[in-house]
């Protein structure tokens, strides 16, 4: 009764669909190895980026440019993220004190209500979508949502993006250096709290991305961030903080595990599955499977 | 402008942590121009806290920090940076997940628009230091500690600073490589001109290679002159005295 096929189908939309949430993962891992802040709002984040896709689409430039709105959608976020270190968090970073990471937690909760309520308030509770006229695609045997496949194939292009950037610009070098040492890139003569500023608009942006890459997968509402969110934190604690190829690894281990569980299992359970697996890390393997064992402070 | 305005003049600066918790409460002291000032004084006097005002990691609320006559205090620590100076701080300052010659890249920072003066940089501290320039693709943080400290002052040589703060670049190092940090720092400022500020606890080794000598206590000068003045017997009294109150 279970046939390769099916095995397959669910392993290759468990592949897909686990890419995207490692987005989200990688953005708050990203944020917190360069400055050891855990940014709470990164589910609004994403909310922005699908309302953003989704005005973009419906309003301005039509569905078949949705892939122009994708990154128009994610520059906005990235510069709102710009925008929100600049203003609610390099403050905080430019005295040094003890409770530094506190206080963001505090700013950053802060701001998860106020653009939520915001959301809410110019939104209302409808929820949005903004269509995809893509059509159904065949990955090898198995048809599949084209705005998925879309989905997929962003996610891949911005992770390849992402490590080509750390990974060959000056600007990467700094970003690596500065997740090692804040000091170190200090004495080398970089400004920190610009690099902060940076991280920051990477990070929230590729929240932004997911966003607006599933905005026709699951709807637009004012609190559709949460459930990404939380698969985010899931993810961080599978393949430890501050790791990225541990971001990576579990985001498409989360997303195959929960394809399998629905397919197999039961689908109502959906959410369950990533929950059980991170019971089952916290208990083995407190710092997750590529964690950081001690943290430099 | 005179020839003998000093490099570094630091005048009066009182600095904290925590506000009305003065670490620094009135220190002074001057750097010439390629000069070499040994800063000593008991644990907790406020040495590091003076280089990391001096670089601008914390900003002192009182006095003046002069760098060849421009006022400095407030200062980011890139802008120090900068106006050439370099700091190596107490603590082992290498990024252990990049290659060495990724770390010195990092200290190359301020001059990555200039391929070719960075090159040839590079060039020169491979010569300097052969033992970097064998290892260019391993992790900085298999090296040794000694190779660490090595690699931390390289760094801070890349850009020729016209001064170096350096905090206790031997603690914890076996004689014979503290021997080896103490000809670097020599090599450092023969090769670039620069000045150097080292604060150092290893006080009968660090006598042999300064020219002047202050010493701390309480966040403010205890004693300060050439090193001619500093006999091991004085620094020996001075020492019973700071320890005693
Ligand atoms: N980050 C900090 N926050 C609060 N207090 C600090 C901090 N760093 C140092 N201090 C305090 O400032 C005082 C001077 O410290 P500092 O590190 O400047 O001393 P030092 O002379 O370098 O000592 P050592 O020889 O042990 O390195 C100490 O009382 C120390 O507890
Ligand atoms: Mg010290």
């Amino acid at each position: 009764m279970f046939s390769t096929e099916l095995v397959a189908q669910t392993a290759i939309s468990g592949v897909m669909i686990g890419v995207l949430y490692a987005l989200m993962a990688l953005g708050i891992t990203f944020i917190y190895s360069i400055m050891r802040m855990i940014n709470w709002a990164m589910g609004e984040f994403y909310m922005i980026g699908s309302y953003l896709q989704f005005m973009l689409v419906a309003w301005v430039l039509g569905p078949d440019l949705w892939w122009l709105a994708i990154l128009i959608s994610t520059a906005g976020v990235f510069l709102l993220g710009l925008v929100v270190q600049w203003g609610l968090i390099k403050p905080i970073f430019k005295k040094p004190p003890e409770m530094r990471d506190d206080y963001a937690t505090v700013v950053t909760l802060a701001l998860l209500l106020f653009l939520r309520s915001i959301a809410t308030g110019l939104a209302g509770p409808n929820q949005f979508t903004p269509g995809s006229t893509l059509p159904i695609m065949m990955i090898g045997p198995m048809p599949m949502a084209g705005a998925r496949v879309a989905a997929f194939v962003f996610a891949l292009a911005a992770l390849g993006i992402f490590w080509a950037v750390l990974r060959y610009t000056w600007y990467g070098l700094a970003l690596r250096a500065a997740s090692q040492s804040r000091v170190g890139v200090q004495t080398a003569g970089i400004d920190v709290l610009s690099v902060d500023r940076v991280a920051f608009g990477i990070g929230v942006a590729l929240a932004g991305l997911a966003g607006a890459l599933l905005a026709p997968v699951f709807l637009v509402f004012p609190t559709n961030g949460m459930i990404t969110t939380v698969k985010g934190f899931e993810i961080v604690v599978i393949g430890g903080l501050g790791s990225i190829p541990g971001a990576l690894i579990a985001g498409i281990l989360l997303g195959l595990i929960e394809s399998f569980g629905a397919a197999f299992i039961d689908s109502a359970y959906q959410n369950i599955y990533g929950f059980l697996l991170v019971l089952a890390i916290l208990v083995l393997r407190p710092t997750g499977l590529f964690g950081e064992r001690g943290r430099e402070a | 402008m005179t020839a003998a305005q000093p490099l570094l003049t630091v005048d009066d600066i009182h600095a904290a942590y925590q506000p009305g918790v003065d670490i620094l409460q009135g220190m002074s002291l001057t750097v010439a121009p390629g000069g070499f000032v040994l800063v000593i004084g008991p644990n907790g006097a406020g040495k590091s806290t003076l280089l990391k005002s001096v670089f601008g990691l914390l900003s002192p609320h009182r006095g003046k920090i002069e760098l060849g006559g421009q006022p400095i205090g407030g200062m980011a620590p890139h802008e120090i940076k900068r106006l050439g100076v370099s700091y190596v701080p107490q603590e082992l300052n290498t990024f252990p997940h990049l290659t060495i010659e990724e770390n010195l890249n990092v200290g190359g920072w301020t001059l990555r628009h200039d391929k070719a003066r960075l090159k040839e940089r590079f060039e020169r501290i491979y010569e300097i230091f052969p033992a970097l320039a064998g290892r260019k693709r391993d992790k900085a943080g298999s090296l040794s500690g000694g190779q660490g400290r090595m690699l931390s002052v390289a760094r801070e040589m890349i850009t020729e600073p016209r001064l170096m703060l350096v905090d206790e670049p031997t603690v914890g190092l076996a004689p014979n490589l503290a021997d080896q940090v103490y000809e670097l720092l020599q090599i450092a400022r023969k090769a670039t001109s620069a000045a150097i500020l080292l604060v150092d606890q290893n006080v009968s080794d660090a006598l042999r290679h300064t020219e002047d000598v202050v010493m701390m206590n309480l966040g403010k000068v205890k004693a300060a002159g050439p090193v001619s003045e500093f006999g091991e017997a004085r620094v020996h009294a001075l020492v019973q005295e700071c320890l005693l109150g």
